[in-house]
């Protein structure tokens, strides 16, 4: 036998050996099917992971703590992959935004929305302009329609701030996808991306979270001469906190309660509850019912996004 | 008498004709130039040579890594071993060996080809409707879709590898499987090790789109830094990336320059070695439960599927997506004889394994904001962004190959006084045009799945639609657009055929 073969024979049996060493182990080790004794919980992605990481890492020994259970985040990165997760009860408590929230709701019986920041009551989004564009900041909603034959730039296609509530208000005054530039709209796909589309010229005008856009101008990310705010849309709700029915079951009646308790005890007085709402940009979490969502799935409907 | 002589460009000059495609899309890139994101380009590339090294971004950044590579390389074992099966049950050639008749490859051919239709992304968002969030449901999206295209490949190559000891064999009496293992097996062994080999890496790319997408890993780090455009944790998790596909291809290469062979049971073991990993990871790999309840129960509503068909002007969203095809297609295809043709010298070719490894590095959708931030939206640089992505692996295609082929013709027509340029382009680059345009064909139906991940570039063609429609959970919609990129990738398939046969390019190691 040459060297060649010899060490090809000693490679098959290694690699015999450690598939079967694999297997064995894997079947001895536990599987992580531990859904029904730990809390699944999981947010739609509008953050960087450096910041999702904190944030979550910090919500989930906060809540493990006060509720004594185990809490385990999983990251989601596609806002309908959070719908489809938490419906088929993969995830049991999600950070929704409006339009996601009320799709896994519709979808999941029984789910309830328990909290929402307090800057959600009352959410804007903000229509941005390169300065090339000609376009100068609008007095009135009905000005709108200026943006007809513009190329125009959406976040996500499911971002209630950066299109949904943005395309209704359009609507309202006139304007529908297909009158701008190119056909329709173009997804930048983030908030922050369209800033970044808008500002090169890419893209003449954005729509977005208003939230967003302030960090980004307050870190210095936005060149004012470059691009400004338009028009900023009438107050709606936003991000909310939804929870799967049946919690009570698993963990213990009343948990869901409890649960919702110690999301709206979160306080910047304590060093968890500081960081985890200095991450999410809110003072404190308020209580929030389904009823409060009615016009977002109103808007929904008529825009095709809830069937 | 007439004489006809119908006017072929060489061979070696076909896969340049796609280049001119540049020209074009050159063109329209000064027209619509802005050049207004130069900043964020030097924010990129300043990210490159100065990654965040925060461990939170790093801890997680190793985690999704590890997810990552474990789905890449359970899927990639099932579909390999599936894939040889089906392939071999899908080749006219052992039906005929085992049976005397064709029809049962045919009739397996066209059933599996709608499977191979769909793609990753697409399987993964309609696996997790019905199982949830669950590491299965990523390495079956990854593994359908790949096992029967390896089952294309493999059936291609058995039927064009027929020896002609065969009949030989069968004349003297052999059974059926004895002439299958001394007629068939020997001569397809090597390549069929090597379209393996090459698939790991498609594995991972793969498996990173699917975590782009939501099913964990590396890709979702990567997709939530793109899109907050944190551009130094981004180049971390490339960086991880290009250090683990450089790992794997070396390992891949090792194993090859022992015996070519091992790559089989490499194969085979690896999805047992990645679930004993698998299971040492925050990973759901615990056999999924099936509920079929919501889609079923839309699709159960017959009213609405009429209606929703008529949602869509068909006409042009097919023309906008097949467009986009066929920019891709020209751009992946031409550009790396071009680069090739540009420096032929044999110190080159590391720079550009260089080059085609960093195109492939970059996800798609990076690369369409990219080049954003220097022109303005339109369908042709929604084709650039995807063609310059698919050029990676083209060029790593094609360099693979000129290094296995050998130099020695471009170094026998140098000897004969040949200048360099043209002593390449038709010594090396001629010996595997054949096998570089087979695979070109076989590329063009990945681009056209490929689609469905550039919707920033101004939310047009099918793949567009696609998410669009699974974001509003419209079950019908969905249905219909599946079954008409379905139509169009199997009519991609059969136009891809027929250019095979004109170029009388057989299926060749890949």
């Amino acid at each position: 036998m040459s060297a060649r073969e010899r060490r090809a024979v000693l490679a098959t049996g290694l690699i015999a050996g450690l598939a079967l060493t694999a297997s064995v182990s894997s079947c001895g080790a536990p599987q992580n099917d531990a859904k029904q004794a730990v809390l699944q919980i999981g947010a739609i992605p509008d953050q960087n992971p450096e910041k999702l990481n904190r944030l979550y890492g910090t919500l989930t020994t906060e809540l493990s703590e006060k509720l004594d259970v185990p809490v385990r985040y999983a990251p989601v990165s596609n806002y309908a992959a959070a719908v489809s997760a938490f419906r088929t009860g993969s995830l049991d408590l999600v950070w929704f935004g409006g339009l996601t929230g009320v799709q896994a709701r519709l979808q999941t019986p029984g789910a309830r929305v328990l909290a929402q920041r307090d800057i959600d009551a009352e959410f804007t989004s903000v229509f941005i302009a390169n300065g090339a564009s000609g376009l100068r900041p609008f007095t009135s909603a009905d000005q709108l329609v200026e943006l007809k034959g513009r190329r125009l730039a959406f976040g996500s296609e499911s971002s209630t701030s950066g299109r949904l509530m943005p395309q209704f208000f359009m609507g309202e005054n006139g304007v529908k996808p297909e009158d701008m530039a190119g056909g329709g709209p173009g997804f930048s796909g983030s908030h922050d991306a369209t800033v970044a589309v808008v500002q090169s010229g890419a893209y003449e005008v954005g729509a977005l979270n208003e939230q967003v856009w302030r960090s980004n101008v307050a870190d210095g990310r936005v060149d004012p001469g470059k691009v400004s705010v338009i028009w900023r849309t009438p107050p709606y709700v936003d991000y909310h906190w939804v929870v799967r029915p049946g919690l009570d079951d698993r963990f213990g009646d009343g948990f869901t309660d409890k649960l919702q308790s110690a999301l709206l005890d979160l306080s910047a007085d304590t060093e968890n509850g500081a960081t985890i709402l200095e991450l999410f940009g809110a003072e404190r979490f308020i209580p929030a019912k389904d009823e409060d969502y009615v016009m977002i799935e109103t808007v929904g409907r008529q825009l095709g996004k809830i069937r | 008498m007439a004489l006809r002589i119908s006017l072929k460009p060489a061979l070696p000059l076909i896969p340049l004709l796609p280049g001119l495609s540049l020209l074009g899309v050159l063109g329209v890139l000064l027209r619509d130039g802005h050049g207004g994101g130069i900043s964020v380009l030097q924010q990129f590339a300043a990210g490159a040579v100065q990654p965040s090294i925060d461990p939170i971004v790093l801890g997680s950044l190793l985690k999704g890594l590890q997810i990552t590579l474990v789905i890449a390389v359970m899927s990639w074992g099932i579909s390999s071993v599936l894939g040889v099966g089906l392939g071999l049950l899908s080749s006219s050639t052992f039906w005929e060996i085992q049976a005397g008749v064709r029809w049962p490859a045919v009739i397996l051919r066209r059933w599996l080809a709608p499977l191979r239709a769909v793609h990753e992304l697409i399987w993964g968002l309609l696996l997790l409707q019905v199982f949830g969030l669950n590491g299965w449901v990523a390495i079956c999206a990854i593994a359908i879709p790949f096992t029967v295209l390896m089952a294309r490949v493999i059936a291609d190559q058995v039927d064009c590898h027929v020896s002609p000891a065969i009949p030989v064999l069968k004349g003297a009496g052999a059974t059926p499987w004895a002439v299958m293992l001394t007629g068939l097996v020997p001569p397809l062994a090597e390549p069929i090790s090597d379209h393996i080999g090459h698939r790991l890496d498609c594995a991972v790319r793969s498996a990173l789109i699917l975590g782009v997408f939501g099913l964990g890993g590396l890709g979702t780090d990567l997709s939530l830094s793109l899109r907050s455009l944190q551009f130094q944790e981004l180049w971390s998790g490339l960086w991880m990336l290009a250090i683990a596909m450089v790992v794997l291809d070396r390992l891949l290469r090792t194993l090859r320059s022992w015996s070519r062979m091992l790559i089989l049971p490499v194969a085979m073991a690896s999805p047992w070695v990645a679930l004993g990993w698998g299971t040492q990871l925050d990973l759901q790999l615990a056999w999924p439960v099936a509920e079929w309840s919501m889609v079923v129960g839309n699709l159960i509503d017959g009213s609405q599927g009429f209606n929703a068909a008529l949602e869509i002007s068909w006409p042009g969203v097919i023309r906008a997506t097949v467009w986009i095809t066929l920019i891709a297609g020209c751009v992946a295809t031409g550009l790396p004889p071009l680069l090739l043709l540009v420096w032929p010298s044999q110190a080159s070719l590391h720079l550009q394994g260089v080059v085609w490894g960093a195109l492939r590095l970059i996800p798609a959708p990076l690369t369409a904001l990219l080049l954003l931030m220097l022109a303005k939206p339109s369908l042709s640089l929604a084709g650039l962004a995807l063609g310059l992505h698919h050029g990676g692996v083209m060029g790593r295609v094609l360099i693979d190959d000129i290094r296995s082929t050998g130099l020695g013709s471009a170094q026998t027509m140098k000897a004969c006084g040949a200048p360099n340029r043209v002593s390449w382009l038709y010594g090396p680059l001629a010996d595997v045009s054949r096998a570089y345009l087979t695979y070109a064909t076989y590329r063009l139906d990945v681009i056209l799945r490929d689609t469905a991940i550039i919707g920033m570039v101004g939310g047009a063609g099918l793949g567009w639609q696609l998410m669009e429609a699974l974001s509003s959970f419209h079950w019908w919609l969905v249905l219909w657009i599946v079954l008409i990129s379905a139509v169009l990738t199997l009519l991609g398939e059969s136009l891809g055929e027929r250019l095979q046969g004109s170029w009388n390019s057989r299926a060749m190691a890949l």
